[in-house]
């Protein structure tokens, strides 16, 4: 079965954010968008509309970074080894799409919620999908 | 500077056995003391919270225990208040609208507004539930509120920029996770008609309200917050919530909202004989399908919603030169039908501007259809005609700088009749402007003017709801719609009071009950949502009673009861003023308010 993935239709994006409240509200027990696994967003500048489309697309940059083996895919998302991670920050540096979160000498990272993403179900309008 | 945090009032707070705290709000109530460069937390009186939830009726109890009666509204014991509910920043559909208050200069009652964009959600995050400012500044400045840091800025190399160009300079400068609110031209000039920008597109549009802030020569405020809000059991919480996104928020009644947002409505108000024109004289536009909404699809360049939207009414639009996210129904049916000018590209070009400048696009497009109406009945012409779109684009800049005859429509309506004559077709109350929903066309409408807490709003008591579109009472009749009157006025109060958006429209009483219990951790009862709403409306009520309202200014023009209306599904119609009269004395008996309209001391005491 080929791996799925987050796809983002912008013409659908309301720019709401919902999905970044949803996703800490799983991953960190607080509706705190600044720690989320996710950063999508919409604002203006110079007259126009422009969207800012921060998710994991499992490229497996972050896995080839880690110097410590830490970093895996084998269920099709991303694990992070708590044991192993130093949290050094290679992987965020490697990441094409600037959704590693480092804190606390500890790397976060989307792991789809394990293939069944609450942004996804969240969408109101279908925006963000996993095919 | 860090804000000082007042310890020993959490300590007292918290030692309180009577007192819960309850979960979702922040607990931090942030003051800005301008005059000293000063910055303090204390804890949210949560007394008043139990009593009016948050937003729209927190921040009026707050008001009338912060303010003295009778304060200068541009003086310095004006206080500008920023509001946010405990809904704000959780996943709630349509939860992200912040309410912005003060005194209001142009009808001297209480004013609050509703704005959209991120700077609700934002403020949540910083930690706060609410941020006052207080005092005046000496000199222009601009403040940053991001989470505990509190900043002020010189902002002289600001001060007289357009609101967009202040907000391009600040955003380049910080960065697009802040949300910017900023006054343009007419908010500095201390325009009666001037509005707080928020995030480019967004208005807390009424009641000169960017006029209190010019006044405290407050250009901009800046919010960014990386903080997080807490509920109880999260993430079960969280499921009933997208749950209720997709099911009840997100279905085919509120499809209209990303389809067309309030465009809709033209269509709707046209047919159901209500869409105005020509300063309130016509309640139908022959013409309105030039600039309807599928016409505007064709200039739609993208679809955007506020923080926490699920339904994203925003429709960004280019015309030509010409850009802005919007114009909504107000603002199409002010500049276009009301001044004779069946014109999209108008509507977007007018839109702009008069964002640009800082003012309200409902009061802008009501003067100016009242100046048009005093030149054709030749009282006096102020260089504004019907029809005429460029003289009316100049006028908006006129104002804004109060220049030439600009300088004398620049405070609205109210004030320009007043000396100008024609206060008969001068379409306000209390000095606020009517919005587009023609009164005789939906009787109670007049009376929902008359006695809305901030003069004529449509965001109080939105009788056309029941009187055209569900048409579940007869729309010219009197009989009966001092109920519904109340029933429409006490919905909107808690709802706003929750900070849930006017078009989350399939949200009720249970559903806001069972959310609020969710979040807060307290039981909150279906009983309580009608309890609360009452409240919000007495205490809007109380705190103009105290600068001296009463029966006597809930008022319409005279127009509603002199001339018949023309054209359309309620042509012929007109006004009694015993029938209003009628309307009235329902309403003020529901209220509990003796025949002067006035709370007795009894319902005083329980707010």
């Amino acid at each position: 079965m080929a791996t799925k993935r987050l796809k983002f239709n912008k013409a659908l994006c309301i720019g709401c954010q919902l999905c970044a409240q949803v996703c800490s509200a799983y991953k960190e027990g607080e509706y705190i968008p600044s720690k989320a696994r996710l950063a999508i967003e919409t604002y203006y500048e110079d007259g126009s509309l422009k969207y800012k489309d921060d998710f994991c697309i499992l490229c497996g940059m972050c896995m080839k970074a880690c110097p410590f083996d830490a970093i895996d895919m084998d269920k099709g998302w991303i694990h992070v080894d708590p044991e192993k991670c130093k949290g050094c920050g290679l992987c965020a540096k490697k990441c094409p799409k600037k959704v590693v979160r480092i804190r606390d000498k500890m790397a976060y990272i989307c792991d789809t919620c394990e293939g069944d993403p609450n942004c996804v179900k969240t969408c109101p309008h279908n925006a963000l999908t996993f095919e | 500077m860090k804000a000082k945090i007042l310890e020993e009032k959490y300590t007292a707070q918290a030692a309180d056995p009577n007192q819960t705290i309850m979960s979702a709000y922040q607990n931090r109530v942030l003051r800005i003391y301008l005059d000293k460069q000063e910055a303090v937390v204390e804890p949210l009186r949560m007394d008043f919270a139990e009593k009016y939830v948050g937003s729209k009726g927190l921040v009026i109890r707050y008001m009338y225990e912060d303010m003295k009666p009778g304060i200068d509204p541009l003086g310095p014991d004006n206080n500008l208040y920023f509001t946010t509910g405990p809904m704000s920043g959780t996943p709630i559909p349509c939860s992200g609208k912040l309410s912005v208050a003060a005194k209001s200069p142009a009808t001297g009652t209480m004013n609050d507004c509703s704005v959209g964009g991120h700077c609700g959600i934002r403020l949540k995050f910083a930690g706060y539930d609410m941020a006052v400012f207080h005092g005046q500044m000496d000199k222009p400045t601009y403040v940053v509120i991001e989470d505990d840091e509190i900043t002020f800025h010189d902002a002289s190399h600001l001060w007289g920029l357009t609101s967009h160009e202040a907000e391009r300079e600040l955003i380049k400068e910080y960065g697009t996770e802040y949300s910017c609110l900023s006054i343009g031209p007419a908010g500095e000039n201390l325009n009666y008609i001037s509005c707080i920008n928020c995030d480019y597109y967004r208005q807390a549009g009424r009641g000169g309200i960017g006029a209190v802030m010019g006044s405290k020569k407050l250009k901009a405020i800046l919010i960014k917050g990386t903080q997080g809000v807490k509920v109880p059991n999260i993430k079960e919480v969280t499921d009933r919530i997208v749950e209720i996104t997709r099911t009840v928020c997100v279905c085919e009644d509120t499809d209209y909202v990303f389809d067309e947002g309030t465009y809709a409505f033209l269509e709707a108000c046209n047919d159901g004989g209500i869409l105005p024109a020509h300063n309130f004289s016509a309640a139908t536009d022959i013409k309105w399908d030039t600039y309807n909404g599928a016409v505007m699809k064709k200039y739609r360049l993208g679809k955007r919603g506020c923080g926490s939207c699920a339904l994203g009414c925003g429709n960004f639009m280019q015309v030509g030169d010409a850009i802005v996210e919007g114009p909504e129904y107000e603002t199409t049916a002010a500049s276009g039908p009301q001044c004779d000018i069946a014109s999209i590209e108008h509507n977007v070009r007018f839109n702009m501007v008069v964002d640009d400048m800082g003012m309200d696009s409902i009061s802008t497009g009501m003067t100016i259809a009242w100046a048009m109406e005093m030149a054709e009945k030749g009282i006096h012409d102020f260089g504004v005609h019907f029809g005429n779109e460029e003289e009316m684009i100049q006028m908006v800049k006129d104002m804004a700088y109060r220049r030439g005859a600009g300088a004398e429509l620049a405070d609205g309506v109210k004030v320009a009749s007043e000396k100008w004559g024609g206060t008969d077709f001068a379409m306000h109350s209390k000095g606020l402007e009517f919005p587009q929903y023609e009164p005789r066309g939906s009787f109670a409408m007049a009376n929902s003017y008359a006695v809305s807490d901030r003069g004529a709003c449509h965001m109080r008591s939105y009788t056309p709801n029941e009187e055209v579109f569900a048409a579940s009472v007869p729309p010219y009749t009197y009989e009966d719609k001092g109920i519904v009157l109340y029933n429409l006025g006490e919905s909107n109060a808690i709802k706003f009071s929750c900070c849930l958006c006017d078009l989350f429209g399939t949200v009720d009483y249970p559903l806001m009950a069972e959310l609020l219990t969710m979040i807060t951790g307290r039981e909150w009862t279906v009983e309580e949502m009608a309890e609360v709403g009452r409240r919000v409306l007495n205490i809007g009520r109380a705190f103009n009673q105290r600068e001296g309202f009463t029966r006597e200014h809930d008022i319409v023009p005279q127009r509603m009861f002199k001339d018949k209306l023309k054209g359309g599904p309620a042509d012929g119609q007109v006004l009694t003023e015993e029938g209003f009269q009628d309307i009235l004395d329902q309403y003020y008996e529901i209220m509990g308010w003796d025949e002067n309209g006035c709370l007795p001391q009894e319902l005083l005491d329980t707010l």
